[in-house]
């Protein structure tokens, strides 16, 4: 069903909508400069091949952001303010315009195949996995890590999966989801592990696993270390068995605004 | 009621003195005030205020607070003001060029004023920006961003005159606090990320003629040129957004330049590229150049020597000398005799990978491979540098330098560019180190060696600039939105507070009423300290 609906979708973005996008008089040399570019300005938060990573996965015929290619252009050259995405100022117009024509080549790939059930991925999503201990989908869960109510615009299926298998590599160092560090630290009363919220040159507020919010002054702390090998999120390799992976990532996959 | 309002008036109007040449001469002396940019034509920015000390800074707190008006005129901006403060009036700045004059008893609005301006206004490279007046006599002294000098009534804000000083459709803009010296208005453009030729100009303080005008990019036939090939002076950069200081006993003006263009692809651009990325020494009634320093010569990482000049006198290697003292950019500190520009000492003071040192003049011994490539290239500092814009700071008591510093790298990519009138021209890019890869520290420095005495680390590169006080003090902000207080002789914090809103400005000092006020930003509001 999703998956028809995706087709559907990338017909009417791929069909000529209100006069000329400033994308069409691009030439291959032009989109071989936007790569270049993209790889150089936005492969480290989007990945290589734009699958996502700290940043959206942008292979796919639709984005939230950017509905046309003139919102595109605006995106890349303004930013997204409250998200990670910084403006890329140092690019020209014409630049800009590359890189958004090289975004939609991204769009125009085959959308990633399903590897499971994302319907069977849901029930395990919801019972074995536990997973809404920690993670909110449409309103309903525990808002610990990220929520997850878009995550299949934002994540590709590498991505996902190695989210489950090996979330410690996944995690944000950079932008996006970078409320997600694991942090410890002592105080003279108090050991707390958690998720980093909010930190200055004086104070840092953590969230621990059950949801409790911690702040400290930085000067009655007697340790503090940033945990960067290390995630909160448990390590589902073995948890759960090949087809309740592949479902569940199925399951995240269909999650789409759309 | 009539009549008391009347005694006041009056009571008010003469508390406002004029702000003569020979006060502004004087500034050191003048604590209650804060009369330049920088405090003093030494540019110190040092409060020799002590009434706020490290017994009790802990009680500072906020007395007012002024939440600068949002789209007064054609958008938001930045705010990065230094106020003035003259008699009891505070001259503030909001952006993208408003001025607005304050009470610094109360914090209530006494007038503001705001230029007309195109909604298309350019600012290629920088954000809308202003960071401050400048007063003169009875007048007060701002640039546009649409790149016009005005002078203002500094009594009620209106408008004396206003000059053009350069085109902005071709990229040229007014962002920084001009200059008072004697009757002249010294002012900087920026623009270089369009390819503009940056020049120095002076002002006729009573009319707005222009007295003198300096290309900090020499034409073909002037000395320099030989530092440039073809016609790529034309759009050779070397914009001078950041004001300078003065000596008046030498009566030489101290002004820095910017990056040549296009900023990070220097094939088009062989050689040197003077005046770029230099310290200039101009004589200030004529704009003749008495000597200059070049920090980075062939500059490929816009690192920009639009730092602030700091003047001190001190006994160099058992010789009396006038030093000139900067933290570039480049991430070395320098030590410059300002009489002749003679290279004294440098050092590097914040994390770089581009130069193995400097050798026996400053130059720098550059390492083969560390300029930006077509595939990018990790290079510390990142173009936004060690330091930018924002202020150090000198403590003349304690010989002391301190500097907000960024600790950040930046792969950097050149890509192939042409000239286009009123467009970016950069040829290339970085993509900085973020997150918990970068951070940020202010340092204090003995400024005879440039070693460094201690660091208090920021979590963040910051953009904003730190003031000593002779009450033991160093006051400095944050992105996070901390200003706080340091203990000058340790690094110790004695005192914080957060803002909301990240801190881009200088902070400074003065006395109302017998009490000391220390001053600050964070967001878009003003916030004033005292102990009461």
């Amino acid at each position: 069903m999703v998956g028809r609906i995706l087709i559907a979708l990338a017909v009417i973005a791929s069909a000529p909508a209100f006069g000329k996008s400033p994308l069409d008089t691009l030439t291959d040399g032009d989109l071989a400069d936007g790569e270049r570019l993209f790889r150089i300005h936005c492969a480290r938060c989007h990945g290589i091949e734009g699958g996502g990573g700290d940043g959206s996965n942008l292979a796919r015929a639709r984005l939230r952001f950017a509905p046309d290619d003139e919102a595109l252009i605006g995106v890349i050259g303004n930013g997204i303010p409250g998200t990670g995405m910084p403006a890329i100022w140092t690019l020209d117009a014409e630049q800009t315009t590359r890189v958004a024509g090289y975004v939609r080549t991204l769009g125009r790939l085959e959308e990633e195949e399903m590897p499971g059930d994302p319907l069977r991925g849901m029930q395990v999503y919801q019972a074995n996995g536990g997973c809404p201990a920690c993670h909110i989908i449409a309103g309903a869960g525990k808002g610990i890590g990220p929520e997850l109510t878009h995550v299949g615009d934002q994540r590709g299926l590498d991505h996902l999966r190695q989210s489950l298998t090996d979330p410690a590599v996944t995690q944000s160092q950079t932008s996006g989801y970078k409320d997600y560090l694991t942090v410890r630290l002592r105080s003279t009363g108090a050991r707390v592990e958690g998720l980093r919220i909010d930190e200055d040159a004086f104070t840092i507020v953590v969230r621990d696993i059950g949801g409790t919010l911690h702040s400290f002054r930085k000067e009655d702390l007697v340790e503090y270390d940033k945990v960067f090998t290390h995630s909160l999120m448990p390590d589902y390799e073995g948890a759960l068995n090949h087809r309740d992976l592949d479902d569940v990532v199925s399951y995240l996959m269909s999650l789409r605004s759309e | 009621m009539k009549r008391i309002f009347f005694v006041m008036l009056v009571l008010a109007s003469q508390t406002h003195a004029e702000v003569t040449y020979e006060r502004l001469r004087n500034a050191a002396k003048d604590t209650n005030n804060w009369l330049t940019y920088s405090g003093t034509y030494r540019s110190e920015r040092f409060s020799a205020l002590d009434q706020v000390n490290t017994d009790n800074v802990n009680d500072l707190k906020v007395i007012w607070a002024y939440q600068m008006q949002p789209a007064t005129n054609a958008g938001n901006g930045l705010v990065e003001t230094t106020p003035i403060v003259v008699d009891g009036i505070m001259y503030i700045t909001e952006p993208p060029s408003t001025v607005t004059a304050l009470d610094t008893r109360s914090g209530k609005l006494i007038w503001t004023w705001s230029p007309d301006m195109p909604a298309e206004v350019k600012h290629i490279g920088f954000p809308r920006v202003n960071r401050g007046v400048a007063v003169l006599d009875d007048a007060v002294y701002v640039g546009t961003l649409d790149a016009r000098l005005v002078s203002l009534d500094a009594a009620t804000g209106a408008v004396r005159w206003d000059v053009e000083v350069a085109d902005n459709h071709i990229g040229f803009s007014l962002t920084l606090a001009p200059l008072a010296l004697d009757g002249k208005i010294i002012v900087g453009v920026s623009g270089a990320e369009a390819g503009v030729r940056g020049f120095i100009d002076a002002y006729d303080s009573a009319t707005g003629e222009r007295i003198w005008r300096f290309h900090t990019i020499p034409a073909p036939g002037d000395p320099g040129s030989e530092t440039w090939e073809g016609n790529a002076w034309q759009t050779g950069g070397g914009s001078t957004w950041l004001t300078g200081s003065f000596d008046p006993e030498l009566d030489l003006l101290y002004w820095t330049v910017g990056n040549p263009a296009p900023d990070w692809n220097g094939d088009v651009r062989p050689g040197d590229n003077l005046y770029s990325c230099s310290v200039l020494a101009l004589d200030p009634d004529t704009g003749e150049l008495k000597w200059y320093f070049q920090f980075t010569p062939h500059d490929t990482h816009d690192w920009d020597a639009n730092q602030i000049p700091v003047l001190f006198d001190t006994d160099f290697n058992d010789e009396e000398r006038k030093i000139l003292a900067l933290a570039n950019r480049n991430a070395f500190f320098y030590l410059l005799d300002r009489e002749t520009g003679e290279f004294l000492h440098g050092n590097e003071y914040s994390k770089q990978t581009w130069a193995r040192g400097l050798d026996e003049n400053g130059r720098p011994i550059v390492i083969p491979g560390s300029e930006p490539t077509y595939e990018g290239n990790l290079v510390w500092p990142s173009l936004q540098g060690a330091t930018n814009w924002f202020s150090p700071s000198y403590n003349p008591q304690t010989e002391q330098f301190f500097v907000a510093t960024r600790l950040m790298g930046a792969i950097y990519y050149k890509s192939d560019i042409e000239y286009e009138e009123g467009e970016p021209f950069l040829g290339g890019g970085e993509q900085a180190l973020s997150g918990d890869d970068a951070a940020g520290a202010i340092r204090a420095l003995d400024v005879m060696t440039g070693e460094q005495q201690w660091e208090f680390m920021l979590h963040s590169p910051p953009w904003a600039g730190v003031m000593a006080t002779a009450g033991g003090l160093v006051f400095g902000g944050s992105n996070e939105g901390n200003i706080f207080a340091l203990d000058a002789a340790t690094g110790k914090p004695l005192w914080d507070f957060q803002s909301g809103g990240a801190v881009r400005t200088n902070p400074m000092s003065f006395a109302v009423d017998g009490k000391q006020r220390v001053v600050s930003t964070g967001g878009s509001t003003l916030f004033v300290f005292g102990l009461d």
